[in-house]
């Protein structure tokens, strides 16, 4: 009855409307108000918005039952029914946060991510090519980064006391073997894979996901490049060789193919080189990238990579270096990866793929052959899915193969086959946009060692504050010994390390400040008994503080980087007679990167500081096992990327422009001298300055477009 | 008793179908002049908040409207113009973009809304030009061609076509003589265009206008 009466009022009311009053507050779960969300009646133009205080009030002249709705960004949308009849409605309302990726803490312990699409990350994949002194070599920018040594004569990435072979080289997902090229003895190798490939680089230097596998150290995940979007020709002139690539794009896909010829003998000509070669590298390779959209949505990429190179060089003898031996290497390499990725539901997609890699090396030291074969495949498979918004998971297993044969002289062939399957399991789990837990599990067999293992992964993040957050992350890992021992002994262990890891992270409108500090025990270390027979008795710890800075705001047109690291590192392994601090560590890190774009002529400008604090080595004159220090090492290198036409770049750079001679440790004779003394000499730079020309030319019919997110 | 209430009843639901009708139309194009005004006039968040607040609300009652989606998107782009920090211009031109998907879905055909996308897409590379650039930027020259390609009258896909021209061939010292070719056929359409459309997009003349002076 009443409302009937109340029904009538409204309908002799003025034009005949009803109008209702309806008022209130919009709250967050911290009781803070929230302003400039957006209330409304479902399916009407009557709403408002809130104001300062989160409050709100509008007039509507529906009746009956309605939907109020209240929305705003970063929450959950509220629903509720009312019931219109003129009497002014009073509500309050708290709006439940929702896991949103712009807004949710990410587990940053140990893991510097690289990608131009995502934001927040503190390291772009551009910056990889652009970085002075690198020469558009991943590990090369990698190593400016905190949590990394520079070892010059390996020019591999050393991370945290590990020594090179502790960090794993994954693409999209799939392991690469021998990620490096071969080098002449004691000079450091380049990356096999050219940064322009990837669209992501997610450098780990500890605490990684359970997805990765038989790293001890440091895992670098790079995700290479979706289809490309336009037809072009790339040519480059380079001081060292010439490339072309050919790029065709149709509607749902692309195919790349790169070939490229590098002789640096025109270049040994010119400049002076401490080595004495034979044949300076020669070297020809061929890339192929293709890409194909399905209409499921599935995304494939097959990627491959053929290489061959080929040189020799005199050794000198240590002790008298009058006595020469010729030292000659070739090698061909090969890597195929296919991978394939598709939804399977809004809430589930499954990727997985397949690589092979094989390298075949003929090494002739001084008329001794060594032929050495590695072959790898990896299979895997993974399944992620969000269970919820504020659950996601990840499963997924794999295979890995692993075949190896090495014969001197064509006799005494040794070789072992090792596969190891894997599964693993990680949650996500958002308790609020403010903390994260990520738990993950990961579970392997190896036939050879004929072993079980799990290894466990916690990783914790909590937001501080609008800009801060703290991350911890503890994980245990493990890795097969190298090659050379599992060739000779199959009832090793895997090698073990326990990381612990702490970090605080600031970014602050393209202001960074990164802090982080962990412990690594190694256990199960390969080493030699009295006998000088293998054993899993080695172990050791490395810890340390690392520091990184970058900002560009403060300067216009200018951005720069920081990183310093301190590492404390002992290992009783191998051959040491007691715990020391290995030969490629380096107590202090530190790296410099400028960085400034000058449009006036058109250029882009890059200069990088580095320092390594004075490294051991092993003296054998002396009493104490590693006892002796190197001078400390410096580099200061400049490049410059010069645009005078939209489709023409030319790149030029230049190492160690200060000339500093520097030495990385010192050889010494196998065998002591008349006097008893062996003689030694330094491992120094082959040459004092690399000095690098090239001249890249964009043919497309989009003029616009250049290889300058390539160098 | 009950007999008696119905007639009042029945009058009223009269009366409402009535005015609803028509006052539909009115209702609509009068709520969104008045906020289009504010998208196009207003440089308070607060003021922009509101306004693209109005247009969701429209755009949810009014299926079959792509304006007020499209209004909503330009207001967005507005606040993220005058937005400082890089995270936060990134997180509203999110939104933008979101509300010009709403847009499409209602009218995938309509060229303004295409022209706005490249809008977007060119102050995303504002924020960090050196590695957004090459992405970004072919995404908005993909954009304007197709607004271009879906109605070669649009003044503003011209424009902004332009700029982009511009741009490219300053920096590089290339000649801008098809940067201005392309100025002046915007100039001239912003003249001529008319469209049918009352709520239809006005903006964009005065920056095609301060253009003008860079290509004499």
């Amino acid at each position: 009855m009443r409302i009937f009466t109340t029904t009538i009022a409204c309908l002799l009311a003025i034009r005949g409307y009803c109008q209702t009053v309806i008022s209130g507050k919009v709250v967050d779960e911290h009781r803070q108000p929230v302003p400039g969300a957006n209330v409304m009646l479902a399916g009407t133009y009557d709403g408002a918005s809130t104001d300062s205080n989160g409050a709100f009030q509008f007039i509507s002249t529906e009746k009956g039952r309605n939907i109020l709705i209240i929305r705003f960004v970063g929450y959950k949308e509220f629903n509720q029914e009312l019931q219109l009849a003129g009497k002014p409605l009073a509500i309050e309302v708290v709006l439940k946060e929702a896991i949103n990726e712009l807004e949710v803490v990410t587990i940053t312990a140990g893991s510097f991510s690289a990608s131009d699409e995502r934001r927040r990350t503190i390291f772009k994949a551009i910056d990889i090519a652009t970085t002075a002194g690198a020469t558009a070599d991943i590990a090369g920018a990698l190593n400016t980064l905190p949590g990394t040594q520079k070892v010059g004569e390996e020019g591999r990435l050393f991370v945290r006391g590990g020594d090179g072979n502790e960090a794993r080289t994954f693409i999209d997902g799939l392991v690469v073997m021998d990620a490096y090229s071969p080098t002449a003895p004691n000079t450091p190798s380049r990356g096999r894979f050219l940064p322009f490939m990837f669209k992501g680089t997610s450098f780990s230097t500890g605490g990684y996901s359970a997805e990765y596998g038989q790293a001890l150290s440091s895992a670098l995940v790079l995700d290479t490049r979706d289809e490309a979007v336009a037809n072009r020709t790339d040519i480059g002139l380079l001081s060292v060789g010439a490339d072309i690539t050919k790029t065709h794009a149709w509607r749902t896909g692309s195919i790349a193919g790169k070939i490229q010829y590098t002789d640096i003998r025109p270049y040994f000509n010119l400049v002076n080189q401490y080595l004495d070669w034979i044949t300076p590298p020669v070297a020809i390779e061929a890339n192929t990238a293709f890409r194909q959209r399905f209409n499921n949505n599935g995304l494939l990429k097959v990627y491959g990579n053929v290489n061959n190179s080929a040189f020799s060089l005199y050794e000198h003898d240590i002790a008298d270096a009058g006595i020469t031996y010729p030292y000659h290497l070739e090698n061909t390499y090969g890597y195929a990866n296919a991978f394939y990725r598709q939804p399977l539901s809004a809430m589930w997609s499954v990727r997985g793929g397949f690589s092979y890699t094989y390298t075949d090396t003929d090494t002739k030291i001084d008329g001794q052959k060594i032929h050495e074969r590695d072959a790898g495949m990896h299979g895997k498979l993974v399944f992620d899915g969000s269970v919820s918004d504020q659950l996601e998971l990840k499963t997924g297993m794999e295979v890995y193969h692993h075949r190896n044969d090495q014969d001197i002289q064509g006799i005494s062939p040794a070789g072992f086959d090792e596969t190891i399957g894997a599964i693993f399991l990680e949650t996500d789990i958002y308790a609020s946009n403010r903390f994260v837990s990520r738990v993950g599990v990961r579970g392997e067999y190896n036939s050879l060692l004929n072993r079980a293992a799990a290894d466990p992964r916690v990783s914790l993040a909590l937001k501080t504050g609008k800009k801060g957050q703290v991350s911890l992350a503890w994980g245990t890992f493990r890795q097969s010994p190298k090659s050379q021992f599992l060739r000779i002994e199959n009832s090793l262990r895997q090698e073990n390390a326990q990381h612990y890891i702490l970090n605080y992270q600031r970014i602050d409108n393209n202001r960074t400040f990164r802090v982080e500090t962990y412990y690594k025990k190694y256990s199960d270390l390969i080493k030699f008994d009295q006998f000088g027979q293998l054993t899993n008795n080695g172990n050791g710890y490395a810890r340390g503080v690392e520091l990184f800075w970058r900002d560009n705001r403060t300067f216009r047109n200018v951005d720069y980087w920081v990183s310093y690291s301190f590492l404390d590192t002992e290992r009783n392994y191998l051959d040491t007679p007691y715990p020391v601090t290995p030969t490629f560590a380096s107590a202090h890190n530190l790296s410099v990167v400028y960085k400034h774009f000058i449009s006036k002529i058109k250029s882009q400008l890059g200069l990088t500081y580095s320092y390594t604090s004075p490294r051991f080595y092993n003296d054998p004159n002396q009493d104490v096992f590693n006892g002796s220090k190197t001078p400390f090492y410096q580099d200061l290198s400049a490049n410059i990327s010069y645009l005078p036409k939209s489709f023409l770049i030319v790149h030029l750079s230049c190492t160690n422009l200060l000339g500093r001679d520097n030495i990385f440790g010192y050889q010494y004779s196998v065998m002591p001298d008349a006097d008893g003394v062996y003689s030694g000499r330094p491992i120094r730079q082959p040459a004092k300055r690399f000095l690098f020309l090239g001249v890249l030319i964009t043919l497309s019919k989009d003029k616009s477009i250049n290889q300058l997110p390539t160098l | 008793m009950k007999t008696i209430n119905f007639i009042p009843l029945i009058l009223a639901a009269i009366l409402l179908v009535t005015a609803a009708s028509a006052n539909a139309t009115d209702k609509y194009t009068e709520a969104m002049q008045k906020n289009i005004t504010i998208v196009y006039t207003s440089r308070s968040a607060t003021e922009l908040t509101n306004a693209v607040n109005v247009f969701e609300r429209i755009g949810e009652a009014e299926k079959t409207k792509w304006e007020p989606y499209y209004y909503a998107a330009f207001g967005y782009l507005m606040m993220a113009t005058s937005e400082q920090e890089p995270a936060k211009k990134d997180n509203l031109l999110d939104l933008s973009l979101k509300s010009l998907e709403k847009a499409k879905a209602v009218n995938p055909t309509e060229s303004e809304t295409a022209a706005l996308e490249g809008f977007v897409h060119m102050i995303r590379v504002s924020v960090d030009p050196a590695s957004r650039g090459q992405l970004y930027s072919g995404l908005a020259m993909k954009a304007f061609g197709k607004a271009i390609a879906l109605n070669p009258d649009n003044p503003r896909a011209l424009s902004l076509m332009a700029q982009m021209q511009y741009g490219t061939a300053q920096f590089f010292g290339t000649s801008t003589i098809e940067a201005c070719g392309t100025l002046s056929k915007a100039l001239d359409k912003f003249e001529t265009y008319k469209s049918a459309n009352a709520l239809a997009p006005q903006w964009g003349k005065s920056m095609a206008e301060a253009m003008k002076s860079k290509c004499n």
